[in-house]
C-alpha cells in the first residue's frame, strides 16, 4: 500500500482466523474457548432464567421472556404450527447461542465470532440436519424417505431422474447452504471490521501526511460503525439461521406438502 | 406464490426462496456434474451446459410440484 521504511502494511486476510493452540495444547483454541464459554452461558442463563419465575415479572425475567417468546411466536408457533412444542427448547437454545457467538465478534475480550471459523458452522449445521432427519423418521417411520424424496404428482418413469436430485437437495444442498450462509456472512464481516480498524490505525499512527491522517481517523470511527452493523447481522444470521431449522423440520413432519 | 393460504406467514416466502435456491443448486450441480463427467470420459464439450440446462429444467419442475400448487 504505502511504501514505508522498515516494515510496512500488510492487509488482514485469512491469517487473522488462524490461531495457534492455548495452554500448550494444539487443539484449545481461542474460538474453541468461545464456543464452550457461549455453551455455558447459554445454559446458565436460561436455567437461572426458568428457576426464579414470578408472576410479577422482574425485569431480567420479563427480558427472557420477551426473548422466549418472540422465538416461540414469530419461529415456533409460525413455521412449524401446532406440534412446534418438542422443539421450542431446542430453537431458543439454538437462536441464543449463535446469537451469542455471532456478538463475540464485538465484544472486548473475544473479537472474534465463533462462527467465521467454518467448522464451528459445520457443527451447528450436523446437529440440525441430524434433528430434522430424526423429525421425520420418528413422524413418519421409514415412509419419511419416500414423502422426502418423491413430490406427490410426479408420474412414475421420471423417479430415476427426480429422486437424486431430491436427495441432493433434502440432505446434502440445504445443510450446505446453511452453513455457508452462516460462515460467510460472520467471516466477511469480521473481516471488514478487521480491515478498517488495522488499516485505519496504521493510517494514523504510521502514515505521513495529515489527509492520510485524518482518513485513518475516520476508519477508524467508521471501524465502530461497522461494529454496530455487525451486531445486526449477527442477529439476523442468528435468527435465520433458527428459521431455516424450523423449516427444515417442518417440512420433514408435515402431513403433505 | 402469490395465492397465500391462510396459514401463510410473513416469513415463509424468504424461507421457501431459501429452500427452492438448494433444490436448483442440486439439480444444476447434479446434472452437471454428470454432464462434467461426460465430457471428461468422452473428450467432447457439450454435455456439460446440457447438463446444467437439463438440471435447472428438472429442479424448477421439481419447484412447482413441491411449492407451486395449492397446497
Amino acid at each position: 500500500m504505502i511504501p514505508m521504511e522498515g516494515g510496512g502494511y500488510t492487509a488482514p486476510g485469512i491469517e487473522d482466523f488462524q490461531f495457534t493452540g492455548l495452554f500448550g495444547t494444539d487443539w484449545i483454541t481461542k474460538p474453541m474457548v468461545q464456543a464452550v464459554i457461549a455453551a455455558i452461558i447459554v445454559i446458565v442463563v436460561w436455567v437461572v432464567a426458568a428457576r426464579r419465575l414470578r408472576v410479577v415479572p422482574t425485569k431480567g425475567q420479563y427480558l427472557m421472556e420477551l426473548l422466549y417468546e418472540f422465538i416461540r411466536n414469530s419461529v415456533g408457533r409460525d413455521i412449524l404450527g401446532p406440534g412446534f412444542r418438542p422443539y421450542l427448547g431446542l430453537l431458543v437454545g439454538l437462536f441464543t447461542y449463535l446469537l451469542l457467538n455471532n456478538w463475540f465478534g464485538e465484544f472486548f475480550l473475544f473479537m472474534f465470532p465463533t462462527m467465521s471459523n467454518i467448522g464451528y458452522s459445520w457443527g451447528a449445521v450436523v446437529l440440525v440436519l441430524f434433528i430434522y432427519v430424526w423429525a421425520g423418521f420418528r413422524k413418519h417411520g421409514i415412509g419419511y424417505l419416500r414423502k422426502a424424496l418423491i413430490p406427490e404428482g410426479v408420474p412414475w418413469y421420471l423417479y430415476i431422474i427426480i429422486i437424486p436430485v431430491e436427495f441432493l437437495s433434502a440432505f446434502i444442498t440445504r445443510p450446505l447452504t446453511l452453513g455457508v450462509r452462516l460462515f460467510a456472512n460472520m467471516f466477511a464481516g469480521h473481516l471488514a471490521v478487521v480491515v478498517f480498524v488495522v488499516g485505519g490505525s496504521y493510517l494514523l499512527t504510521q502514515a505521513d501526511g495529515i489527509v492520510l491522517k485524518v482518513g485513518g481517523g475516520v476508519a477508524l470511527l467508521f471501524s465502530i460503525l461497522f461494529m454496530l452493523f455487525e451486531m445486526f447481522i449477527g442477529a439476523l444470521q442468528a435468527y435465520i439461521f433458527t428459521i431455516l431449522t424450523a423449516q427444515y423440520i417442518s417440512s420433514s413432519i408435515s402431513e403433505s406438502h | 406464490m402469490k395465492e397465500k393460504t391462510a396459514t401463510s406467514t410473513p416469513t415463509e416466502g424468504r424461507d421457501q426462496g431459501m429452500m427452492i435456491f438448494s433444490y436448483l443448486l442440486a439439480g444444476i450441480g447434479l446434472y452437471g456434474g454428470l454432464g462434467w463427467l461426460g465430457d471428461h470420459f468422452w473428450q467432447t464439450s457439450f454435455l456439460l451446459p446440457i447438463g446444467m440446462i437439463l438440471g435447472m429444467a428438472i429442479s424448477i419442475y421439481l419447484v412447482i410440484k413441491r411449492y407451486g400448487s395449492a397446497t
